[in-house]
């Protein structure tokens, strides 16, 4: 198999699927703020320390990490720790390798935050497979790009456009109830996007 | 202290309520570190001053300065690099650059699917609409789950909640009759329910899309925000 295939075992049979990344851009284009000079020339972006010794241009910078002696730590010497400082077992990536797939409820999508789609370009599909997907149903699978310490949640669907591959985390809440309101962890609303286009419906 | 937010919501009957949404997260990534528990921290550092970027030393040694850089080490500031980075503070640069200290001139750039600019014109403001005079509505889009999650990209999740027992039974009544129809229904802002809505002044648009769940005595209401289509670029269609 390939090594850039997403590869699907399902019921016994397998499908392999080339892939690239889809993106709003791609479908609607994007719109960006741009900032000019008197001269009406493009400005770029730059950071002052903050006792406004050093002004920081593009190409200034590294980063990496160091452990508590301040040495650099190179990125094959790093492991994962669970919460109680164990060594997590490494995940290799999945791409070329066979995953598992199983059929997933509609709200194991909707309880996972999706931040890759993928177009699935099928190289070795399975008509079974094909068969449950135009059927309206959904694939799950475990998916990691490239090898870390924690795989992510994938899904293959099947709509009039083609197939897709959705990825990403679930999502943690808790149930309402009457007497209470669900404990929801502090953190920054963070808006990821600053395009203002909008071209769906 | 949780960062609820308040969201001004009708059901499907028209009647409105102020009620309180936060965003769901996801599993923090495991944390990176030394085998045997070592802790490790991410640094920025400098790793060159203005005299050892390329054009500096282009402008001073030539085009090929590279026999230089092995000679002399010019391109390294003992002064600078290795320090850390700290707080720092945005800037802008002119084409020359000065840093500004006036206000640039501020455009909006479209840009096509092909990259291509398609206009450029003066920003526009988009105020926060969801904690507004009137309401998110529902639509009379009411599709059902499965067929909501082969369509859209659901990016974002914030969980509804209720501030009250009174809007506990307007949540949980809401939560249950999508629950029962196994169906997301379309909401909208604006006077009828078109607009997209936007959670803070220009921030992104988004289709939003309610889904509700019970289980016995409680309720889960996740408003699913889209902006993105599954469909194909037109030129892989």
């Amino acid at each position: 198999m390939a090594a850039r295939q997403i590869v699907l075992s399902f019921k016994g049979a397998q499908s392999a699927f080339g892939f690239s990344k889809l993106d709003r851009s791609k479908l609607y284009g994007r719109r960006m703020r741009q900032l000019l000079d008197s001269e009406g020339h493009a400005c770029s972006r730059a950071a002052l320390t903050a006792d406004g010794s050093t002004l920081i241009t593009a190409g200034m910078t590294a980063q990496g990490y160091f452990d508590n002696e301040g040495r650099m730590v190179s990125t094959r010497e790093l492991v994962g720790l669970d919460e109680q400082g164990n060594t997590l077992d490494p995940v290799p990536s999945t791409l070329g390798v066979a995953q598992e797939a199983r059929l997933v409820d509609a709200s194991q999508v909707s309880d996972t935050r999706v931040h890759a789609v993928y177009m699935l370009e099928p190289e070795d599909l399975d008509p079974q497979l094909h068969d449950v997907l135009r059927d309206g149903q959904i694939l799950g699978f475990q998916f990691n790009y490239r090898a870390d310490f924690k795989a992510e949640s994938a899904f293959v669907v099947l709509n009039d456009e083609g197939l897709f591959a959705l990825i990403g985390k679930p999502v943690q809440y808790t149930w309402s109830e009457l007497d209470t309101l669900p404990p929801i962890d502090e953190g920054e609303d963070t808006e990821d996007d600053d395009s203002l286009d909008f071209g769906m419906f | 202290m949780p960062q609820l937010r308040k969201l001004h919501l009708s059901n499907a009957d028209g009647r409105d309520a102020t009620v309180l949404f936060a965003p769901l997260k996801t599993d923090k990534p495991p944390r990176k570190g030394l085998p045997g528990g070592g802790d490790v921290t991410f640094r920025r550092y400098l790793a060159a001053g203005e005299k050892g970027l390329h054009s500096a030393l282009q402008a001073k040694l030539g085009d090929d300065y590279g026999q230089a850089l092995v000679d002399g080490d010019p391109e390294i500031d003992l002064e600078k690099v290795g320090r850390e980075i700290g707080s720092t503070n945005v800037v802008q640069l002119s084409a020359s650059g000065e840093v500004l200290y006036a206000a640039p001139q501020v455009v909006e750039v479209l840009l096509g699917p092909d990259g291509e600019e398609k206009e450029r014109r003066a920003p526009l403001d988009t105020p926060a609409n969801v904690n507004d005079e009137l309401p998110i509505r529902w639509t009379g889009r009411q599709m059902p789950r499965a067929d909501v999650v082969r369509r859209f990209l659901l990016s974002r999740s914030m969980q509804v909640q209720h501030v009250d027992g009174l809007s506990f039974d307007y949540l949980f009544a809401m939560a249950k009759q999508l629950h029962d129809a196994d169906a997301m229904v379309l909401v909208g802002a604006g006077p009828k329910g078109r607009d997209p809505l936007v959670f803070q002044v220009n921030g992104s648009p988004y289709r939003g899309f309610l889904e509700g769940r019970v289980d016995g005595e409680r309720y889960l209401l996740l408003l699913h925000l889209s902006n993105m289509e599954l469909k194909r670029p037109a030129e892989t269609t």
